[in-house]
C-alpha cells in the first residue's frame, strides 16, 4: 500500500497505481484531454499536471507512477495559472463558435471553468466530409493524439498519423485526402474519443445531441458488444460503446456504431397485411391472429403436426425463441423447430458436445490477452467479428504467435507467423496432419494425454497415416509450413484456437471441428486461460436461438428430447411431441416433396440465405401458409408469404442475447416500435391465445419468460434479470451466488474426467472442379454488410460498400481477360448470377470469393446441395463455377 | 513475447525530419555559435530552410558547408583520458588503435565477469557526458537487473547541442574508442546488438566509423555475439532525447515519450537499453584499464573525472579540451581560451542553448554539473559559446526560441505552441505573456527540451532583465 497526502490529507492506494488513479479514487479529480482509460497514458496535454512537494517541476498526474510519501497539490495556485496558460495556447487559434455549439466536449468544458475565451480558428486545415459517418474538421485539432492512439491501440488500422512535428504537427489519414481513402475502417473511436469534435459522428451533427441514453447489447455478431443507445424525439441518433463492456470494454465497428439506421427505415412493415391475391391487405392484429391461427389449425387437422415447420430467430431474444420453440412443441405439436444456426456452428455444436459434453465456447474473449498463440480457422474475425479481431490484433502486435488457415489472405494474414492458404473443402487433411506432426514430433502434452484424454492410442495408429506430406498434396499448402504452424500451437502454451463458417460450412464440417478439437486435446488447450476452441457465432444471438431449443433434436439448454421429455413435460404441464423434428434443410425438402404444407419464419429470410436458390424457391412455392414475421417484406414475404407480421427490431424490446461465449446479456427497448409491430415474444403469444392455448403463453413480460426459462434450464437456473443489471453472465451458472462460468472443462468435461480423441478420415466435396466449372468459389461476409443485408443495406453502410463483388485473382482475371468492376456471369451446377469483379491479390488462382448480401446479386443461386453428413449445414463455402464476361464467352 | 512492428512507417514519419536527403554543402550554419560569430563579425544571420543547426565547426564559426579543419586539441587535466591520442593526431586504423593500447580494456573486461566491469564503472562515478549526468554504472546496472532478453546498447551521436563538436572529432579521428566504450558495455550488461545514433550532419563521422567496425569485424572484435550498426538520422535535434531516439531507430514517429518505463526496462524494440553518450563510451576503456578508483580521484564534489569542452570561434584559442571537473569556469575562459579575441565578453553559454547563460559576474562558479545548476546553468555537452556585445539579448532569445520551436516534436502543449509563441514576442519586441509561458515550459514540459529553454529564458530575466526591459519598452 502507498501512503500519500493529497491536498493535505493522508491517502491510502495500491502499488502500481498513477497518481490520477489516487487522485480520482480521493474525489480530487484534475482536467485532463488527452487522457482516455482506453489507451495508454500519453503525457502530452499537460493539463493534469499537480504540484508534488520538492519536485522541481510539476507531474503529469496521467502517467506519473504515484510513489509512497509523494505530498501532492492538486489545485495550488501555481497548478492553476500554468492550467490556464495552457489553455489559453490552445485556445488562440481555436474556433470559439465550436465551443458553443458543442459544449460538453471535455475540451469546451475546460475553456469555460477556467474563463478561457477562444479564436476564430482561422487558417487552412484538412477537413473531410466525405465519410457517410464521420465528419472531420481540424481546425478543431488540439494535437492531442488521441485518435491516432485509439486507432493503433485499440482498433489496430493506424489510419490517423501525425505528419510533420512542433507546431506544424498535423493529424491525417495515413493514406490519400480523406478517411475513405485510408486504411479506416470506420469503427468511430476517433470521434469517441476526441476530447474537442474535430472528429464528430455526423448523425449528431445533423439530428442533434442526444437526450436519452440506454444501455443494451449490439444486434449484429455474435461478439456481445454492449453500447449505449442515445436517442432524441424517440430516433436514435448516436451510438457510443460501453467502457466497462465485459467484451468490447469501450469499443464498437462500424456496424454496432453506425448501422442503426435500418430501425428507422422508411419501409418498416407497420401493420399485419394478409395476402390476397396478388395484393397485400392491411388487417388488424385480431385478424392478423385470427388468420394465422385458423389456417395453421386447418394445416394440422388435415395434414398433421408434421407438416408444419417453425422457423426461430437468430435476431430475436433468448426469450422469444423460448416461446417460439415451446410454442411448436405445445401448441403445434410438433419438432419441426429450427433456427440459422443449422447453418452455420450446428456442426460446431454438434461436434463440441460429443466430444466435450458442451456444445458452445469453452473460453471467453477475456483469454485473448492471455493467449500466446492464436489458430484461427475458417474465420476472419477483423470483418465478421471486428471487436473480436482488434483484440486478437493487438495480442499479436504484443507478440503473441498466430497461425491462420484460410484459402485467402486476410487482414490477419498480414500479421501471421505462418498462414495455411489450403484448398477450399480441405480442412480435415490439414488438421489431422497438424495432430500427425504434434505426436510425431513428441510435442503433445503428455499429462493431458494420460489425465484428460481418452483414445490416445487408436488415435496414434490413425494419425499416422496422416503426414504433412500428404495432407500437403491434398491442401495445396507447403508440408514445412503444416509442421511450422503445429509447431507454434504446441509450443507455445496458452494457444487458443477460434474458428469459423469455413470450418462448418462444408461437408465434413462436424467432422472438421472434432479434428480441430483433436488439436486442443492433445496439446492440453483447454480448461486454462488463454486455450481452447472458440467458434465465433455469427449472429447475435444465434447460439441462444439453438441453446433455447429452437433445434429439432434439442430442448431448452440444448437437452437432447429424450433426456428432458420428462421434465419439459411436467413444466409445460402437456406431453411432448414424439416424433423427430425436421430441421430447417428436412423442412426445405420436404417441401420439395410438398410434404409441408405450413412454415412459420421468425426474423429469417430463408428464401434470400438458404442455399441451391432454385430448388429452394421451388420447394418454398408449394407450402400452402407461409408465415412471415419480420421487420421488412422480405424475399421469403414477397415471393411465397400468406401473411405478414410486422416485428419490433432490437433496439424496441426487452430482453436477453447470449453471446459466443455464452455470456447472457440484457438488451434493453430504446425507441417504440413503429405503427403496430409488435415484439416477436408478443405475436407468437398472441396466436397461442387465439388457437387456445392461453394459459401456457400467458406472459407479460419478458422477465417472466426468462423466469420460466430458468426454471427448466438447470446451467442457466442462477441468472436472474435482477443480476443481469450489473454486467452479463456465462453460463453455467447454476444458482444465484454462483459468479458463472468464463472457462469449461478446467477439472472435468461435462458429465466425463475425459474426453476422447476422434479418428476422422477425409472425404472429397462433391463440388469438384471440371473443365466446365474449372474455379473454386467460397462465399462470405464484408465488413460493412451482414448477412442478407436486412438492415446493414438500409443504412449508409451502403455507401461503404454497395453490393456483392466477385473477388478473383490477378492471374485469372488477366487469363479471363476480365478487368476489374467489369459485370461477369458466374455460372455453377445450379444457377448463374450476375456480379462486378473485383481483382483481388488476396485470392489464390483458381480461386474466388463472394460476399452474399445484395438481393440484385442473388448470391445462393449458385450455392449447391452439398450438407454437413451428420448436421447437414449446407455447404456455402465449396462450389465450382466459371465465370464469364457478360454477353461475351471466355472460360 | 516479442512486440511486432505495429504498422509499416511510411511519409508521415519522413516529414518529421527535416534534412532528409539533404546536402549539407553551401549550407550555411545557424547553430547559436555561428549566430554569435555573425553578430560579431556583423554579418547578416542567413534564414534558408530547411535550416541547418550546428555543423560541429563552433571553432571556425560562422560556418558554410562541411570543412575537414581540425580544432586545436590540448588536454588541462592531470591524466589524459578521452584526448591522449587524439592530441597525437588521432587513431583512425585499428593498427594505430592497437598501437596506443586500444582494445586492451575490452580483452580484460571480456576475461572477466561483467560484475567486474559494472563495479569499476560504479566506482569511477561517471555520469553520462551527454548532459543529464546519469550515473553511468547505475544505468548500466538497471538493465542487468532486467530479465527480459535480448539486450541493446546504444550510442547517442547526435551531438545536436549547439556549440559543442567533441563526439564529433572524437567518432572521426578516435573511432574505436567509441566501440571498443560500447563493447565493454555490451558485455557488462550482456548486450547482443549495438546502434550508433549518428546525425546527418556529421557524414565523416559515418566514413571513419564504418571502416573502423569494418576493421574490427575483420579482426573478430566484433561480430560474434556482438555487433553494431550505424543509425543515421535525418535531421531532427529532438532525436538526441533518448526515447525520441529509439523511436527513431524502430522507424516509428520519434516523439518524446514520458517515462518511466525507462529504456533499462523497455527500450529499443520493447527490449532493455543502454543509451549513452559517445563521450561516456569513449571514458570507459580507461577506467577498465586503470581501474574506477583512479578516476574517480579526478574531478571533484559528485562530478568525477574529466570533461570535454568545445571552445568557439569568438575566444583567442577555440578548439577542443579535456578539463578536470571542478576548475573554475573562468579558467575555462580565461586560461584556457584565453579570453575573447575582440570586444567585451558579455556572457557564457555552456551546454547548448537549451541551458541558463552564465554571466561575466559569475565566472567563479567552479565547473560541475550540481554548482552550474546552482546558478540556473548547465554543464551539459560541454560546449562553451562565448558572446559578446554585438549580440543583442532580445535578438539571442530570439534565435534561441526560434531554434526551440523549429526543433521541438510538438508532442507537449507547452514547447509545441509557447515556443513559437515567445519567438514571435521577441520578433516583435513587444512583450506579451511570455514570462507566463516561460513558467509553464519550467513547470510542465514533457522533456528536457522546454525545460531548458524555460532555464535559459529564466537566466535571461534574471541576468539581463534591464537590457530586455529597455528593448520592449
Amino acid at each position: 500500500m502507498l501512503r500519500v497526502t493529497i491536498n493535505g490529507r493522508p491517502r491510502e492506494m495500491p502499488e502500481g497505481a498513477t497518481i490520477l488513479d489516487a487522485l480520482r479514487a480521493h474525489g480530487a479529480d484534475v482536467p485532463t484531454l488527452c487522457h482516455d482509460e482506453r489507451l495508454h497514458p500519453s503525457g502530452a496535454c499537460r493539463l493534469c499536471v499537480v504540484a508534488v512537494k520538492g519536485w522541481n517541476r510539476h507531474a503529469t498526474a496521467c502517467n506519473t507512477p504515484l510513489l509512497d510519501g509523494m505530498e501532492i497539490e492538486t489545485h495550488s495556485p501555481a497548478v492553476e495559472d500554468a492550467r490556464r496558460t495552457l489553455l489559453r495556447l490552445q485556445a488562440a487559434d481555436y474556433p470559439a463558435a465550436a465551443v458553443v455549439q458543442a459544449p460538453d466536449k471535455p475540451f469546451h468544458h475546460w475553456l469555460r471553468h477556467y474563463g478561457i475565451q477562444a479564436g476564430d480558428g482561422a487558417g487552412k486545415h484538412f477537413t473531410d466530409t466525405t465519410h457517410p459517418y464521420l465528419h472531420v474538421d481540424m481546425a478543431q485539432c488540439i494535437t492531442c493524439s488521441r485518435c491516432i492512439r485509439i486507432c493503433d491501440e485499440v482498433q489496430g488500422q493506424f489510419a490517423w498519423r501525425a505528419w510533420g512535428r512542433g507546431d506544424a504537427t498535423r493529424i491525417l489519414p495515413n493514406r490519400g485526402d480523406s478517411l475513405l481513402e485510408s486504411d479506416c475502417v470506420s469503427c468511430g473511436a476517433c470521434a469517441d474519443t476526441c476530447p474537442t469534435g474535430a472528429i464528430e459522428d455526423r448523425s449528431v451533427l445533423e439530428h442533434g445531441r442526444p437526450d436519452a441514453w440506454t444501455r443494451t447489447v449490439c444486434p449484429y455478431c455474435g461478439t456481445g458488444c454492449e453500447m449505449l443507445v442515445g436517442t432524441r424525439d424517440d430516433r436514435i441518433v448516436q451510438v457510443k460503446p460501453v467502457a466497462d463492456a465485459p467484451v468490447s470494454k469501450g469499443h464498437l465497428c462500424v456496424k454496432g456504431r453506425y448501422a442503426f439506421g435500418f430501425t428507422h427505415s422508411p419501409d418498416r412493415v407497420r401493420e399485419p397485411m394478409i395476402r390476397e391475391g396478388s395484393e397485400w391487405r392491411t388487417v388488424t392484429w385480431e385478424e392478423a391472429n385470427r388468420f394465422v391461427a385458423t389456417r395453421l389449425q386447418e394445416t394440422l387437422d388435415a395434414h398433421g403436426p408434421q407438416s408444419v415447420g417453425m422457423l426461430g430467430s437468430a435476431r430475436g431474444t433468448n426469450e422469444e425463441n423460448y416461446v417460439a420453440q415451446k410454442f411448436a412443441r405445445v401448441v403445434l405439436g410438433t419438432n419441426n423447430v429450427d433456427c440459422c444456426a443449422r447453418v452455420c456452428h450446428a456442426p460446431t455444436a454438434a461436434a463440441m458436445r460429443r466430444m466435450l459434453g458442451t456444445g458452445a465456447a469453452t473460453n471467453s474473449f477475456d483469454d485473448i490477452e492471455h493467449a500466446a498463440a492464436f489458430l484461427i480457422c475458417g474465420c476472419n474475425p477483423t470483418e465478421g467479428h471486428p471487436i473480436v479481431g482488434a483484440r486478437i490484433k493487438q495480442a499479436v502486435l504484443r507478440g503473441a504467435r498466430l497461425v491462420v488457415i484460410d484459402p485467402r489472405a486476410t487482414e490477419l494474414t498480414l500479421h501471421a507467423d505462418v498462414h495455411l492458404a489450403l484448398r477450399p473443402g480441405t480442412n480435415l487433411p490439414l488438421l489431422n496432419a497438424l495432430a500427425h506432426v504434434i505426436l510425431d514430433e513428441s510435442l503433445a502434452d503428455e499429462t493431458a494425454l494420460r489425465e484428460r484424454v481418452s483414445g490416445g492410442e487408436e488415435f496414434r495408429e490413425f494419425i499416422r497415416a496422416w503426414t504433412p506430406e500428404r495432407a500437403a498434396e491434398i491442401c495445396g499448402v507447403k508440408a514445412d509450413d503444416i509442421r511450422a504452424a503445429a509447431r507454434i500451437y504446441a509450443t507455445s502454451a496458452p494457444a487458443m484456437a477460434f474458428h469459423g463458417l469455413g470450418m462448418t460450412e462444408q461437408v465434413q464440417g462436424t467432422e472438421g471441428v472434432m479434428a480441430l478439437v483433436n488439436l486442443a486435446l492433445l496439446t492440453g488447450n483447454f480448461g486454462k486461460p488463454g486455450s481452447g476452441v472458440n467458434p465465433l457465432r455469427g449472429q447475435n444471438n444465434v447460439q441462444g436461438s439453438a441453446h433455447m431449443g429452437c433445434e429439432p433434436g434439442h430442448l431448452t439448454g440444448y437437452v437432447p428430447i429424450e433426456q428432458g421429455r420428462d421434465v419439459f413435460a411436467a413444466a409445460w404441464d402437456t406431453p411432448l411431441p414424439k416424433v423427430r423434428g425436421l430441421n430447417l434443410m428436412e423442412m426445405i425438402d420436404a417441401a420439395g416433396r410438398r410434404e409441408l404444407k405450413a412454415l412459420w419464419a421468425i426474423g429469417y429470410d430463408v428464401a434470400f440465405t438458404n442455399p441451391d436458390m432454385l430448388r429452394t424457391h421451388d420447394a418454398l412455392s408449394s407450402v400452402r401458409l407461409v408465415i412471415v414475421q419480420d421487420l421488412f417484406f422480405n424475399e421469403l414475404a414477397r415471393e411465397f408469404g400468406h401473411v405478414f407480421l410486422p416485428a419490433a427490431s432490437p433496439f424496441e424490446k426487452d430482453g436477453t442475447f447470449m453471446n459466443s461465449e455464452r455470456r447472457i446479456q440484457r438488451v434493453r427497448r430504446v425507441v417504440a416500435a413503429p405503427g403496430q409491430a409488435r415484439a416477436d415474444w408478443e405475436i407468437v403469444c398472441g396466436v397461442a391465445r387465439e388457437m387456445g392455448f392461453g394459459a401456457a403463453f400467458a406472459f407479460h413480460s419478458v422477465e417472466e419468460i426468462w423466469n420460466e426459462i430458468r426454471s427448466v434450464w438447470k446451467a442457466g437456473a442462477g441468472i436472474s434479470y435482477a443480476r443481469l443489471e450489473h454486467g452479463g453472465l456465462q453460463w453455467p451458472c447454476p444458482d444465484e451466488s454462483h459468479p458463472g462460468t468464463a472457462i469449461l472443462h478446467a477439472e472435468s468435461f461435462a458429465g466425463s474426467k475425459t474426453a476422447p480423441l476422434q479418428c476422422v478420415d477425409f472425404q472429397e466435396s462433391t463440388e469438384a472442379t471440371s473443365p466446365d466449372y474449372p474455379l473454386l468459389l467460397t462465399t462470405g461476409r464484408t465488413l460493412y454488410q451482414f448477412n442478407a443485408g436486412t438492415m446493414t443495406m438500409r443504412t449508409p453502410n451502403r455507401e461503404l460498400r454497395r453490393t456483392d463483388m466477385l473477388d478473383i485473382s490477378p492471374a485469372d482475371a488477366a487469363r479471363l481477360g476480365l478487368g476489374e468492376g467489369e459485370s461477369v456471369r458466374v455460372f455453377s451446377r445450379h444457377g448463374v448470377v450476375e456480379m462486378p469483379l473485383h481483382i483481388d491479390p488476396r485470392v489464390k488462382a483458381g480461386e474466388l470469393f463472394a460476399t452474399f448480401h445484395a438481393r440484385e446479386t442473388g448470391l445462393n443461386r449458385l450455392t449447391g446441395k452439398g450438407r454437413d453428413k451428420q448436421v447437414m449445414t449446407p455447404e456455402y463455402k465449396v462450389v465450382a463455377v466459371r465465370v464469364e464476361r457478360k454477353g461475351g464467352d471466355c472460360g | 513475447m516479442q512486440a511486432r512492428n505495429r504498422y509499416e512507417p511510411g511519409p508521415e514519419v519522413d516529414s518529421f525530419y527535416h534534412l532528409r536527403g539533404c546536402d549539407l554543402a553551401g549550407r550555411a550554419c545557424q547553430g547559436t555559435a555561428c549566430f554569435v560569430a555573425r553578430n560579431s563579425l556583423g554579418e547578416a544571420q542567413p534564414c534558408e530552410d530547411p535550416r541547418v543547426y550546428c555543423l560541429g565547426r563552433c571553432f571556425e564559426s560562422p560556418a558554410t558547408g562541411l570543412s575537414e579543419l581540425r580544432p586545436h586539441i590540448e588536454v588541462h587535466s592531470r591524466e589524459a583520458v578521452v584526448l591522449k591520442r587524439m592530441v597525437e593526431g588521432g587513431a583512425r586504423s585499428l593498427d594505430d588503435y592497437w598501437r596506443g593500447g586500444g582494445y586492451h580494456a575490452l580483452e580484460a573486461a571480456r576475461a572477466a565477469p561483467p560484475e567486474a566491469v559494472l563495479d569499476a564503472v560504479e566506482k569511477s562515478g561517471l555520469r553520462g557526458r551527454g548532459g543529464a549526468g546519469f550515473p553511468t554504472g547505475r544505468k548500466w546496472r538497471a538493465a542487468v537487473a532486467q530479465k527480459s532478453a535480448p539486450k541493446y546498447v546504444v550510442a547517442n551521436a547526435d551531438e545536436g547541442d549547439a556549440g559543442a563538436f567533441s563526439d564529433r572529432f572524437l567518432m572521426e579521428d578516435d573511432p574505436h574508442a567509441l566501440i571498443e566504450g560500447m563493447a565493454i558495455a555490451a558485455h557488462a550488461i550482456g548486450a547482443a546488438r549495438g546502434w550508433i545514433y549518428l546525425r546527418h550532419e556529421y557524414p565523416s563521422a559515418r566514413l571513419s566509423l564504418e571502416q573502423a567496425l569494418a576493421e574490427v569485424r575483420a579482426a573478430g572484435i566484433l561480430g560474434r555475439g556482438f555487433d553494431i550498426e550505424i543509425f543515421v538520422g535525418q535531421g531532427s535535434y529532438i532525436c538526441g532525447e533518448e526515447s525520441a531516439l529509439l523511436l527513431s531507430i524502430e522507424g516509428r514517429r520519434p516523439e518524446v515519450m514520458a517515462r518511466p518505463p525507462y529504456l533499462t526496462e523497455r527500450g529499443i524494440f520493447g527490449q532493455p537499453t543502454v543509451a549513452n553518450n559517445v563521450e561516456t563510451f569513449a571514458t570507459v576503456p580507461w577506467i577498465i584499464e586503470h581501474g574506477g578508483d583512479a578516476y574517480h580521484a579526478l574531478g571533484f564534489s559528485k562530478s568525477r573525472g574529466t570533461k570535454l569542452v568545445s571552445l568557439n570561434s569568438l575566444f583567442v584559442r577555440p578548439g577542443l579540451y579535456e578539463v578536470e571537473f571542478g576548475i573554475p569556469v573562468r579558467r575555462i575562459v580565461e586560461e584556457i581560451g584565453g579570453g575573447l579575441r575582440a570586444g567585451a565578453l558579455k556572457g557564457v553559454i555552456i551546454g547548448g542553448p537549451l541551458a541558463g547563460i552564465i554571466p561575466p559576474g559569475l565566472l567563479d562558479t567552479p565547473f560541475g554539473f550540481e554548482e552550474l545548476a546552482a546558478i540556473g546553468a548547465s554543464a551539459g555537452h560541454g560546449g562553451v559559446i562565448a558572446f559578446d556585445e554585438h549580440t543583442s539579448i532580445v535578438a539571442l532569445v530570439r534565435h534561441v526560441f526560434s531554434f526551440g520551436a523549429y526543433e521541438s516534436c510538438g508532442k507537449c502543449t507547452p514547447c509545441r505552441l509557447g515556443t513559437r509563441l515567445i519567438e514571435e514576442i521577441f520578433a516583435k519586441a513587444d512583450d506579451g505573456e511570455w514570462r507566463e509561458i516561460v513558467s509553464a515550459l519550467k513547470w510542465t514540459s514533457l522533456c528536457g527540451h522546454g525545460m531548458g529553454l524555460a532555464a535559459f529564458a529564466e537566466s535571461v530575466m534574471q541576468y539581463y532583465g534591464e537590457e530586455v526591459a529597455s528593448c520592449f519598452a
